[in-house]
């Protein structure tokens, strides 16, 4: 069969990310520009400004990864854009770029949902194997997903309110952790304790989440604490909020695998760099005999690989985009 | 010399292809929010309907502002891909200068554009066209301070906005545009970018 490549680009939030994929399994080359530096002086991003950003670097960003490839547009088959979820803003930048090149080299436009991107992050380490589950779990997203086949997506469950990553970024903001706080928190909580007593939130029959009244007891016990006049042992409450927060998703991932049959799970985004999620995952799939796949951590957040890699399904799938497309902030994942 | 012209930076999509000063082809529509959806399929239709190829434009002329944000970044965004890719001469024009050229008048010309809150996007040329205020986000009563004593001039807008003095809507005239920028000095794609003129907000409560 000849080879297909996809070129993928992303820009639904801070980052510009081109990539080349070869049949939706090996990286040819990528490139991303991230606007992390930027976004910290506000303490998160501000839209407006990351828009900015992507036009300015759009071309920039195309051009060194087709050097990296040493590849032209020419030579590509087809043309991955993440069209949404994402701010509306950023994801115009990427979509206007992509429609504009398919236009002008006559290829096919293929739309790609944002989460399926972080589900394909994982045929870019090995073959997926289905049933599966992906746990998807980044900034934006908190999401359960069954996959029948490739490009067959059952949403479970997700959250109701806040996002995992949100929630861990609020909190790390309670701590005086810089933006983006998740991270921070996830290496302070190595060298604290569980001691601060905290509520496992929606622990139900259902597959959702919810996460802002997690993050509303961190500032509370914050508060009382301070009021007291007791010192926040900043490790200790980092160690509690993440046994908890983490405990919420694998309560609901071992419902999922039980009451589904599942095989293999996967887990996606930016949260999947978690380490305490890493090791609980890695347990609970250990004792139900499941298999387990983490992509490694420069797949887990947001990157046009991803992008391209679900490109290809896609592509197989026969989805194509004509001109008319527009970016969704809150697409939905069919 | 067949020239791309593209202005997105209002409600309107102003886009056409001019050649040897004879517009070929163009189009003038209001989309308002639909124009991401819509600027790039209209500009294939264009293409399209008229038989074009799109590797035969020699330059490509591209309003960079001021205007909507997010409307000037789609036609930005549109033409540096395409000048970059095929590597195309282009360069930019500020919105203002596309009103003052447009017009049919002969005095002082005064484009302004609202953008909120007493605050208009404004530049002032003289009846020879030569900038006299460069285009600028100024209070309106701060411009009609700096034109009180400028006897015979004309404001150009498609606003409501409440400024003194003559005024005369703006619909393009794009051959004459393109003729008075054809040969303005073309720049690095890379280096194509929205000139907003103003600081995000967030970047103001910093200051």
């Amino acid at each position: 069969m000849k080879d297909i490549y996809v070129l993928g680009i992303e820009s639904s939030c801070d980052e510009t990310s081109v990539s080349i994929v070869k049949n939706g399994t090996e990286e040819i080359a990528t490139v991303i520009s991230s606007q992390i530096d930027i976004h910290k002086d506000f303490g998160g991003v501000v839209p407006e400004i990351a828009s900015r950003h992507h036009v300015k670097n759009i071309t920039i960003v195309l051009e060194e990864c087709l050097n990296k490839a040493n590849m032209k547009i020419e030579d590509v088959d087809a043309i991955a854009i993440t069209y949404g979820p994402g701010l509306i803003g950023s994801l115009l930048i990427g979509l206007e770029a992509a429609k504009t090149l398919a236009f002008i080299y006559n290829k096919p436009l293929i739309p790609v949902h944002h989460i399926a991107g972080h589900i394909y992050a994982n045929s870019l380490v090995k073959e997926m194997e289905f049933p599966l589950l992906a746990v998807v779990v980044s900034g934006g997203h908190t999401e359960l997903i069954e996959m029948t086949d490739h490009y067959k997506f059952n949403k479970l469950g997700g959250t109701l309110d806040d996002a995992i990553g949100e929630c861990y970024d609020k909190v790390a903001r309670v701590m005086d952790l810089e933006y983006p706080g998740g991270p921070k928190l996830d290496k302070l909580a190595l060298k604290g304790k569980v001691t601060y007593k905290l509520p496992i939130p929606l622990k139900d029959d259902s597959y959702n989440f919810s996460f802002s009244g997690l993050k509303s007891a961190v500032i509370n016990l914050a508060h009382n604490e301070e009021q007291r006049g007791n010192e926040l042992r900043k490790e200790d409450l980092a160690a509690s909020f993440q046994k908890v927060a983490v405990e919420s998703i694998t309560l609901k991932v071992r419902k999922a695998i039980l009451d589904k049959g599942i095989k293999n799970v996967i887990i996606a985004g930016g949260v999947a760099a978690n380490n305490i999620l890493r090791k609980a995952m890695k347990d609970l799939t250990d004792e139900l005999n499941v298999k387990l796949s983490i992509p490694p951590i420069k797949y887990c957040t947001d990157n046009a690989t991803m992008i391209a890699a679900a490109g290809y399904y896609a592509y197989l799938d026969g989805r194509r985009a004509d001109y008319y497309l527009n970016s969704a902030s809150s697409a939905k994942l069919n | 010399m067949r020239i791309l012209y593209i202005d997105t930076s209002s409600n309107y999509l102003y886009t056409a292809i001019v050649e040897n000063n004879k517009v070929l082809c163009e189009v003038k529509k209001e989309f308002g929010h639909q124009l991401s959806e819509m600027a790039l399929p209209e500009i294939v239709s264009m293409y399209e309907n008229n038989s074009i190829d799109v590797k035969s434009i020699n330059k490509i002329i591209v309003v960079n502002g001021p205007g909507s944000f997010t409307g000037i970044r789609i036609g930005i965004t549109i033409a540096k891909i395409y000048a970059w890719s095929l590597n195309i001469p282009i360069t930019t024009i500020t919105s203002l200068e596309a009103m003052m050229i447009s017009s049919k008048s002969k005095s002082f010309y005064v484009p302004v554009i609202d953008a909120r809150r007493g605050y208009c996007f404004g530049a002032i040329y003289n009846d020879k066209k030569e900038q006299i205020l460069k285009p600028q986000h100024i209070k309106i009563v701060d411009l009609e301070q700096k034109l009180k004593d400028t006897k015979d001039y004309i404001v150009i807008t498609n606003d409501d906005i409440n400024i003194e003095g003559k005024k005369e809507s703006y619909n393009p005239d794009i051959a004459k545009i393109v003729e008075y920028f054809q040969d303005k000095e073309s720049i690095n794609p890379h280096a194509v970018n929205p000139d907003y003129l103003k600081l995000t907000e967030a970047e103001e409560s910093k200051l």
